[in-house]
């Protein structure tokens, strides 16, 4: 029996921050987002940074996969399309106001999630997951092309802006931080918000029964192309980021690879969640870090031996979501879970 | 005329090769519902334990002298009056090399196969029953295991493996024009076709092909049926590999071994799509479409434009036709 | 209300409806009755709009809905339930319920993802709607934060009907509300189904293969077999006509029938 919580009007019950244990983890969780580049050295704030830009992705996988029940594989051409559209405006408009890049990042890669999109209207699963997989091959290779060179840098790459806020260039990793966790909250609260109204509702209906939710008023054709939308535009604000965080870019930063990592997050985090991403997202980008670490330490930097590092973190990607989905195909989600109902039952859980 | 032949022949070649590959992903879809996503890096696996059994081990001190290269006597005075790059030439070569490439294909086989054995039980046993989701990004997940391995255990920089069948140039004339294509790859083409047409008789016409075929149809009532519908998932395994690693020799052959060879699987998936998932002939089809489109782009337009053929291809037939050529379409019951 | 004119429907060779006409009356209870594969739930499928008959059409208050794709025929005020329960099984009872509501918002995406204004106002509405005409009404207070997938069969048919309700349908289409219910579940479902008609005026249609509940519950039966109307008319007429009788005792079906 689930002590405690007892609400006398419906908005609280609505409410997310519903517990006051819930309300004093956020609140340290925000200071701890806050102090942690005073504390920390770069190599922490590189990975900080890149973390955060992850989960904005992911986050958008998740609006997709985990909560409208479409597979994708090719979400790695939606960070491609909002990291070149960013540079794309800047080489237009050199002095372009970083917000404004993101949004136009954002509204072209939603653009390209409907087109992206248009398959799901005839097919699911796994097909559907083959067609973006194809989507994203077709979109790298476009990139790649002579003929769009002068704004993607073709086969070779293109070096990247700094983002500019009112006459102060972002260049260290603490400005950058500062600028990019700031974004991600917003964009994962409106997730959030998303998914307790009537929008986000009417997703997970598809998800859980297409006919049933089509019954209830809902038109699949309109909301499974707006998902897909909303699942690019958040992976093109994650390219615009991306690129402002890193000096340059490749094409082949947006594979398969990135389409399959962004994917092995959602699921070791957990689908359909709000925080699930976040987790996941914390957990696998850490995994090769550790493992440099360890495998430093191992082999005391011998050269030979760092040649079997990039091998070995590929086994631990794939025994790592294998293993999540045998064992705990929820994800890290309902661990925590599991905490929060002994927090909320304490002192008689057990 | 003559150039439009000659990339015609090429195509062919090519989409025979396709079809050897797409009968593995099919084979396990059809038993068990599972689209293997790491079917090219089974198959990469074929190649590099091609490559083990048929150069790494023959050159070991161990073996003896006949199975790095057999000369009996009377080969050796076949060859004597042989011209270098005659037929002649080539197949007393391919006669000295018989002996480990039964050994590569020998090894390699017995080495995928007892892979696909592992893979079965360890991954996709315990997924038994999970929806679709998870049985694909399981499969994901095993490329990453796959291709991380491979990195591990064939640090050897890439070389040269033995052609599956005598090598030479045929050149003969056709509508006034020199075509020209290599012994080898016709003899890569019958061995793909003939492996093609024997799976689709013994599916047909033997016992465990109609337990295979059951099972397909529904699990559970082949289990009622008192089929063993473990092994079923088992033999499709089986098959898939054992095909995988002729495919995969035939592919170091052709290519060169590298991990490449992995990425070429998941354009094989496209192409299986296109076909019918379900569907043999559909996609024997769908291979042959994509190898002779294939090589026509690479004439009218360049490699780089080939090789994203079949991935423009899929989802052109996915708008207008969702279940492929020849797929079954799924009805859904309210 | 609702008027379905010489409608057919054909899987391949087999007739599923043959030249089916009926008309359901604004606040009545209109039962649809026939043998199994009679085409019952074709019916309800043609009219919901999940299939589109050959030929003949179907008018729902006023308009001629005959091409209309199912959710346009849910925001117009048709809702229906369905026979193996077509419940969101990962979601609450509670937003089960809630996702009936959805034609009747109107907040937009901005406003939702930022939850503000009209989203907030319009979400708390629903909740306290909800839980009054809906939660109360169906007895369904005591599991509303329970996951649909952990109820009893019997709760589960009847937060399908909660969902429908929420709809605040004109025309609601019940597929086999009390199958396999037992006595008391199946007379708690016939008081909710005579409650909902006496409190709304909604227009009820219903399939059932329990006579008795049909009989005494509705105000018109349609006798359905093979595709074909044979009946049509008030309980009591219905059951003293001879095909009808013929129909049931004609059908291999062990079934017991008090006609």
């Amino acid at each position: 029996m689930i002590t405690g919580h007892y609400k006398t009007r419906y908005t609280a019950d609505e409410g997310i921050w519903s517990t006051w244990p819930k309300q004093a983890g956020l609140v340290a969780a925000l200071v701890a987002l806050a102090v942690l580049p005073l504390i920390a050295n770069n190599y922490v704030l590189l990975l900080a940074g890149q973390i955060a830009i992850f989960i904005i992705a992911v986050v958008g996988l998740n609006v997709l996969v985990g909560y409208t029940g479409l597979m994708s594989l090719g979400h790695g051409a939606f960070f491609a399309i909002g990291a070149y559209t960013t540079v794309a405006v800047h080489h237009e408009f050199p002095n372009t106001f970083p917000l404004i890049t993101l949004l136009i990042s954002i509204a072209v890669a939603a653009a390209f999630g409907v087109l992206f999109g248009l398959p799901s209207l005839r097919v699911k699963g796994l097909y559907l997951a083959v067609a973006t997989l194809s989507a994203n091959f077709i979109v790298l290779f476009l990139i790649r092309q002579e003929w769009l060179a002068e704004w993607t840098g073709g086969v070779s790459g293109t070096e990247t802006p700094n983002a500019v806020l009112f006459g102060y260039e972002l260049r260290s990793q603490r400005a950058q931080y500062y600028f990019i966790v700031p974004i991600m909250l917003i964009m994962l609260l409106f997730a959030q918000n998303l998914f307790r109204t009537r929008f986000g509702r009417a997703l997970i209906a598809i998800r859980d029964k297409d006919y049933s939710a089509e019954i209830l008023g809902i038109s699949l054709y309109s909301h499974k192309l707006k998902s897909f939308a909303i699942s690019a535009a958040y992976c093109g604000a994650a390219g615009c980021l991306w690129a402002y965080f890193f000096p340059a870019i490749l094409p082949e930063d947006f594979g398969l690879n990135m389409s399959i990592t962004l994917v092995v997050c959602l699921v070791a985090g957990g689908m359909g969640r709000t925080l699930g991403p976040v987790f996941g997202t914390v957990l696998i980008l850490l995994v090769p870090e550790i493992l440099k670490i360890v495998f430093a330490n191992v082999t005391d930097g011998d050269a030979n031996a760092q040649m079997l590092f990039s091998p070995m973190r590929d086994i631990a990607f794939g025994v790592l979501i294998i293993g999540f989905l045998i064992f705990e195909p929820m994800g890290l989600v309902s661990i925590w879970d599991r905490f929060w109902r002994f927090v909320d039952r304490w002192p008689f859980s057990k | 005329m003559g150039q439009f032949v000659q990339y015609l022949i090429n195509g062919v070649i090519s989409g025979g090769i396709l079809a050897l590959i797409a009968l593995g992903i099919v084979s396990v879809f059809k038993a068990t519902k599972v689209v293997n996503f790491a079917h090219g890096h089974l198959i990469l696996f074929g190649a590099y334990f091609y490559f083990t059994f048929a150069v790494m081990l023959p050159e070991a001190a161990f073996m003896p002298d006949w199975v790095r290269s057999w000369e009996p006597e009377w080969l050796v005075a076949y060859r004597a009056d042989a011209p270098s790059f005659s037929p002649k030439a080539a197949i007393a070569s391919w006669i000295s090399d018989v002996p480990r490439i039964l050994l590569g294909l020998a090894g390699a086989l017995a080495a995928n196969a007892l892979l696909a054995l592992l893979i079965e039980r360890l991954v996709m046993r315990p997924l038994l029953g999970q929806s679709t989701f998870a049985m694909i990004l399981s499969t994901v997940g095993l490329i990453w295991v796959l291709e991380g391995s491979a990195g591990l255990i064939w640090t050897a920089e890439a070389e040269q493996v033995p052609s599956l069948g005598p090598n030479f140039p045929i050149r003969f004339e056709l509508f006034g024009a020199n075509l020209f294509l290599f012994s080898g790859s016709l003899f890569n083409l019958l061995i793909a076709l003939a492996l093609f047409a024997a799976l689709m008789l013994v599916l047909r016409y033997t016992r465990s092909g109609v337990a295979i075929r059951a099972t397909a149809e529904d699990q559970s009532t082949a289990y009622a049926m008192g089929i063993n519908v473990p092994r079923v998932f088992s033999s499709a395994w089986l098959i898939a590999s054992t095909t995988g690693a002729v495919a995969g020799a035939i592919l170091a052959t052709r290519t060169g071994l590298s991990p490449a060879i992995g990425l070429f699987g998941l354009s094989v998936l496209a192409v299986v799509l296109m076909g019918g998932l379900d569907s043999f002939a559909g996609v024997l089809l769908a291979s042959m479409l994509i190898g002779v489109l294939q090589a026509m782009t690479q004439w009218k337009l360049g490699g780089e434009y080939a090789e994203i053929v079949p991935y423009v291809a899929v989802l052109i037939v996915i708008l207008i036709r969702p279940h492929g050529f020849l797929g079954q379409e799924e009805i859904e019951r309210i | 209300m609702l008027s379905v004119t010489h409608a057919s429907l054909a899987f391949g060779g087999i007739r599923a409806l043959d030249d089916v006409s009926f008309t359901a009356e604004t606040g009545h209870i209109t039962a649809i009755i026939g043998p199994n594969g009679a085409g019952k739930t074709s019916l309800f499928n043609i009219i919901s709009g999940f299939y589109q008959p050959q030929s003949g059409s179907i008018h729902f208050d006023g308009t001629d809905i005959t091409g209309m794709r199912a959710d346009k025929r849910a925001a117009m005020g048709m809702a229906r339930t369905f026979q193996n329960i077509a419940l969101f099984r990962g979601m609450t009872v509670l937003d089960n319920i809630k996702l009936g509501g959805h034609t009747r918002l109107r907040s937009g995406f901005w406003s939702s993802g930022f939850y503000y204004g009209a989203a907030r106002r319009e979400e708390a509405a629903l909740r306290a709607d909800i839980e009054r005409d809906v939660i109360d009404f169906l007895e369904l207070d005591h599991i509303r934060k329970a996951p649909v997938a952990a109820l009893p069969y019997g709760l589960q048919k009847r937060v399908e009907l909660a969902r429908a309700l929420a709809m605040r349908p004109k025309v609601l289409l019940l597929d086999e509300p009390v199958a396999g219910m037992n006595r008391e579940e199946t007379e708690d479902m016939a008081r909710f189904i005579l409650d909902i008609q006496d409190r709304w005026e909604t227009t009820i249609l219903l399939v059932e293969h329990d006579m008795g509940m049909v009989m005494d519950i509705s105000n018109k039966v349609i006798v359905l077999n093979f595709g074909r109307k044979i009946a049509d008319g008030t309980p009591d007429v219905v059951q003293r006509q001879p095909d009808v009788i013929e129909a049931y005792l004609g059908t291999s079906e062990d079934r017991e029938v008090t006609v």
